[in-house]
């Protein structure tokens, strides 16, 4: 029997026949509909995936007019970044790298970022971030997005002034880790929304909230939280959340937005409060299995990303890194895998861009 | 109360986070003279299986997997008492976890060291940042059975092979198993660098961690 | 990575219509088709003409709205988005910026 060239999660080659391939299919989408509660993927679709994988071709696109806008979390750190964050160590200007994704990648936008990549160490140093985004402003023509991560955990000890759940918990100090929770929910809210409000008066196009919900429950509240009091401050600032993990993670448990428990969400869910806070796109998240091949990775992202654009009604631009969205968790992922997710989360989860 | 109930009911208590019914089938199954062991492995322990499964599936939380266990403990606590010395239930063993220095992620591995606890393991929880001397210095000294590490950067993943070599030449990588994880970590990875195990998710990594220590 | 994506899905930045389309999803929530739509209606062209690098190179350089390659003259960073902001009729934030400074 014919065997085909794939992948496991993590990226290494393996061979299956056109019935292993179909029985990963259905059972990567069977996984998402039973977690999610939502539809699996219909006959003709797992047909669609089928043909991806069986395709010889080394990369695959999508139809002609089918084309989506890409977005760029991460930023100009993928060019100079060298701190082991994908980046590739240039020594390029923050300004030169949007201009190198401007005019030599054809990106439809692009974001600037901090080197830490965090919400809270930006507010010291916003005047340097104001004038970086300036000069980008002045002499680029793509929307610019400022991102950075909501990334609660830098609110905790060592590094915060409240207590860490990680601590906390294991001691059964619940309330403690509830408490310090909350706290820093507020906190958090406090720094975002004067970082983002410095950025908008200086023109920013956007801002990105990247892994939200990266330390749970109460990360993705402070981000819904900034975001409600950003857009009733600056209405044309857009907002795009992207997310950390496919459920948000209950490290609180009992936090909740608009009368919605936050903890347990899965991106068809999360994507209607993102909504309510008045964010502009979300960025759903799905989790690549390294132990799983890429056709169930990749039909039980579409099956979750599907049931997101079903009911969003603000544009989907799903995550598309390493090891999210069907991609190998694989610091370089192959060009085959990626270019077949692309197609993938286009042509049958419909996305708005990625 | 049949024997079927009670066990059913003790799984039910369990994955309620109940305390107080759990100690009170834990009671009631001494005074009608069933088989402790049997009660704490079919009925408390499936329950506490359970709790780890609504966990990873995003359908129960830290805190209630918390409290989850404290019931759990609660009433394997009067279960025990009411068994001979030498039936009593063994700690799995003591396992040292901790994020690599240089990373200081620890959601996860807060989360992994957490459920080890529940399933009986002495865990000696180094934090995030730790040096790899600490690890080799703190198995050393517990005589631990398991070391487990987690990396969420490539920069820091290579620790764990470092480690590896630190155990060979510290003489102790023969008494205790390596496990590895994080969100950059693959068994490719842990097979590269020597590790006994890789784990997905934390309900995967407490199940790895048992079968290594039971051999 | 995003090299990949964009070969095989992206609609090409300011080689063709990609920065546009995303402005409508910034400005107005639009969602692809009817931000498409928009864009193509505001450009006189077919949707799929959007991301068809000979048709979109021409109408970028005859409204001056900056083209991918270095070319004198042409316009570049807000003086093309200033031609951006009123061709598709929406506010940008930094061409707003500039507008309100200079009186």
């Amino acid at each position: 029997m014919t065997k085909y060239p794939t992948r496991m999660g993590d990226g290494h080659v393996i061979d299956m026949t056109a019935d292993e391939l179909k029985a990963d299919l259905i059972a990567g989408s069977a996984d998402a509909a039973d977690r999610g509660r939502i539809p699996p993927l219909k006959d003709d679709e797992i047909d669609f995936l089928l043909d991806l994988f069986k395709s010889n071709a080394r990369v695959v696109g999508v139809d002609q007019g089918n084309e989506v806008v890409l977005t760029h979390d991460i930023g100009t750190l993928r060019l100079d970044g060298d701190q082991g964050n994908s980046g590739v160590g240039i020594p390029l200007s923050r300004l030169q790298g949007v201009q190198v994704h401007e005019r030599a990648f054809a990106a439809d936008t692009m974001e600037l970022g901090h080197v830490d990549y965090s919400w809270k160490p930006v507010k010291p140093i916003i005047a340097q971030e104001q004038q970086a985004l300036e000069n980008i402003l002045l002499s680029t023509i793509v929307p610019m997005f400022y991102g950075a991560m909501p990334n609660l955990g830098t609110y905790y000890a060592p590094d915060g002034p409240f207590g860490n759940p990680s601590d906390l918990l294991p001691m059964g100090k619940i309330k403690e880790a509830r408490e310090a929770q909350e706290r820093a929910v507020e906190h958090a809210t406090r720094d975002i929304v004067y970082i983002c409000g410095k950025l908008a008066e200086v023109g920013a196009d956007g801002v990105n909230f990247d892994t939200t919900g990266a330390a749970g429950d109460a990360d993705f509240k402070a981000s819904l939280q900034a975001i409600e009091q950003l857009k009733a401050k600056h209405p044309n600032l857009a907002i795009q959340v992207g997310m950390a993990g496919e459920f948000v993670l209950g490290i609180h448990g009992a936090l909740e937005y608009d009368g919605t428990r936050l903890a347990g969400l899965y991106p068809h869910e999360q994507v209607g409060l993102v909504e309510k806070a008045g964010a502009d796109i979300f960025g759903p998240v799905v989790n690549t299995n390294t132990s799983k091949s890429m056709a169930w990775n990749l039909a039980r992202a579409v099956t979750f990303v599907k049931a997101v654009t079903a009911v969003a009604n603000i544009p989907v631009h799903v995550n598309m890194g390493m090891g999210v969205g069907g991609s190998p968790v694989f610091e370089t992922p192959p060009i085959d895998s990626v270019s077949r997710a692309s197609v993938a989360m286009v042509q049958i989860a419909r996305v708005d861009g990625l | 109360m049949t024997e079927q109930e009670l066990l059913e009911a003790a799984a039910k208590a369990v994955v309620a986070a109940d305390e107080d019914e759990a100690k009170a089938i834990a009671t009631e199954a001494v005074k009608l003279g069933l088989d402790p062991l049997k009660v704490i492995n079919e009925g408390f322990t499936p329950g506490m299986r359970d709790v780890g499964d609504l966990f990873e599936r995003g359908t129960m939380f830290l805190p209630e997997v918390i409290l989850a266990s404290e019931a759990m403990v609660a009433a394997v606590a009067i279960l025990e008492d009411s068994l001979p010395e030498d039936q009593k239930e063994k700690k799995a063993g003591t396992a040292v976890i901790g994020t690599i220095e240089g990373d200081v992620h620890d959601i996860g591995k807060g989360i992994v060291a957490t459920l080890m606890r529940v399933y009986g393991f002495d865990v000696v929880d180094l934090g995030r940042d730790v040096p790899l001397d600490t690890f080799v210095e703190k198995v050393k000294e517990t005589g631990a059975a398991i070391v487990g590490t987690s990396a969420l950067m490539t920069t820091t993943m290579v620790g764990q092979k470092a480690l590896e070599k630190m155990l060979k030449e510290a003489g102790i990588r023969d008494q205790v198993k390596t496990m590895v994880g994080g969100a950059v970590v693959t068994q490719y990875w842990a097979d590269k660098i020597g590790a006994d195990a890789y784990a997905e998710n934390a309900q995967e990594a407490v199940q790895k961690a048992l079968e290594l220590v039971q051999g | 990575m995003p090299i990949a994506h964009g070969v095989a899905a992206g609609m090409g930045g300011i080689r063709t219509a990609g920065d546009l389309v995303a402005r409508m999803q910034l400005a107005r929530k639009m969602r692809l088709p009817e931000a498409k739509a928009y864009v193509a209606d505001k450009l006189k062209i077919s949707v799929a003409d959007l991301s068809e690098v000979t048709v979109m190179r021409e109408i970028r350089e005859d409204l001056d709205i900056g083209v991918i390659t270095s070319v004198p003259g042409c316009a570049k960073g807000i003086e093309a988005k200033i031609r951006i902001a009123e061709l598709l009729d929406i506010s940008i934030n930094s061409v707003d910026r500039l507008k309100s400074k200079m009186g």
